[in-house]
């Protein structure tokens, strides 16, 4: 528990040594990025109007927060402290580079889609915040998969909230109709960003409401 | 002193790191990146000039299917896009599209227009690139403003080449079509771009139809 505390301040001690499976479970959901400390949520509301979306967008974050976790881990104690920031800045902009070319030159559709979402995720408070707080001062691998872990956190909420929209707001999950037959009409409101903000603030009301937070100072 | 050669050294190096990495990578997608916009402009000429195509195919087989199916002209300043696939007995194409483009409200619009051969009456139009008022002027991109072009024609009645979005509500002609509520600016660029369109098409006219 107390290293749960410590986490959240940013002041992480464990190196290592059978830390992997709670940095893991921090991450998804003790002090899951978006429930917990509601970061990345303009994106989070953006793209989950669809599953499919905000299943890419989640798996975009995985990659970029796993790999600037690594880099950012190796590269801790030869990058100058003046400029720690902004060689975080740069090792996340290249891989969020990196995964939307990626996306253009392989997944047109989907990049369309997300529009600017995949690049803005260079902006995203929850890469920054896990190279600040954890990876400069934790191993490599472990910062990987602490990348990881709230990587997958962010996208089992956008994912949670793209289910409900995408049923509710369109009648369909991953593209496959659901409600045809039922009587049930489409809600606009679900398909818009307003109701997104309503199922994000439920979720997080439920979540908060199954697991209270220990104290809200220690929020970031 | 020496802390600052460290810095400078490091971000230098860095810099270096991820911008070759980037370049390399940018390299690498470039065709791929090429070949989808591509085929995304030649996937409207297919729309507007009555050619089927199977969505199962990507960028790269749909610019092919696009070399076999489609002869590209000069045309003037216009390019010329004839559906070779249906040729009339006297191998004159049965539609032709010409592509267009000019300022919208909030950016550019970009579209097709496609013609009988007869150069004067319109098949269809798409407008694929806009970024107008969703909601409003974002309706030229649904399929009852451009259902309206269809079976108009490029001059009055009285002979006069041009073309004209109206009032909404109005009475159109043979080259006007209504216009969107509430997108009084975004129907004035699109009648810009049109009429202008319709003048081009007219000029061109008497070197293509015999």
């Amino acid at each position: 528990m107390s290293s749960d505390v410590n986490q959240r301040k940013g002041i992480d001690t464990g190196f290592g040594g059978g830390k992997g499976r709670e940095t893991l479970g921090d991450g998804v959901f003790k002090v899951n990025p978006i429930t917990c400390q509601v970061l990345g949520i303009c994106s989070a509301l953006a793209v989950t109007s669809r599953l499919e979306k905000a299943l890419v967008m989640g798996g975009a974050l995985v990659f970029v927060l796993a790999m600037t976790g690594l880099i950012v881990s190796i590269l801790r104690s030869y990058m100058p402290r003046r400029i720690r920031m902004i060689t975080e800045v740069a090792i996340i902009a290249t891989f969020v580079i990196l995964f939307d070319q990626f996306l253009r030159a392989f997944y047109y559709d989907m990049s369309k889609q997300l529009g600017p979402y995949v690049a803005l995720i260079i902006t995203n408070c929850i890469v920054m915040g896990r190279a600040e707080a954890f990876a400069t001062q934790n191993p490599p691998l472990l910062s990987m998969l602490d990348g990881v872990a709230n990587g997958l956190g962010y996208a089992m909420i956008l994912a949670i909230i793209a289910i409900f929209r995408e049923i509710f707001g369109n009648g369909t999950l991953l593209g496959y109709p659901i409600l045809t037959g039922t009587g049930i009409e489409k809600n606009l409101l679900f398909a818009l960003a307003p109701g997104a903000f309503i199922a994000a603030g439920f979720l997080i009301w439920f979540l908060n409401t199954l697991n209270p937070p220990e104290s809200t100072e220690d929020s970031p | 002193m020496k802390d600052s050669v460290r810095t400078l050294v490091f971000a230098s190096v860095l810099g270096l790191v991820c911008s070759v990495l980037l370049a390399a990578v940018n390299l690498y997608t470039a065709p791929f990146r090429k070949a989808n916009e591509e085929a995304e402009e030649v996937l409207n000429i297919f729309s507007v000039l009555d050619i089927p195509v199977d969505s199962e195919l990507d960028s790269l087989a749909l610019l092919e299917v696009f070399e076999e199916s489609v002869r590209v002209k000069d045309m003037g300043d216009m390019t010329l896009y004839e559906n070779v696939l249906e040729f009339s007995a006297a191998d004159e194409p049965l539609i032709v599209a010409v592509p267009f483009s000019g300022p919208g409200l909030w950016g550019p619009i970009k579209g097709v227009i496609s013609l009988d051969p007869d150069f004067l009456t319109i098949r269809g139009i798409s407008f694929y690139q806009q970024e107008e008022t969703p909601g409003l002027g974002g309706e030229i991109g649904e399929e009852w403003f451009q259902k309206q072009f269809e079976g108009k024609e490029i001059v009055s009645a009285g002979g006069e080449p041009g073309f004209r979005i109206l009032k909404p509500g109005g009475d159109t002609d043979s080259n006007s079509v209504d216009g969107i509520s509430g997108a009084t600016m975004t129907s004035e660029r699109v009648q810009s771009i049109i009429d202008g369109l319709a003048k081009d098409l007219w000029k061109e006219r008497s070197s293509y139809v015999q």
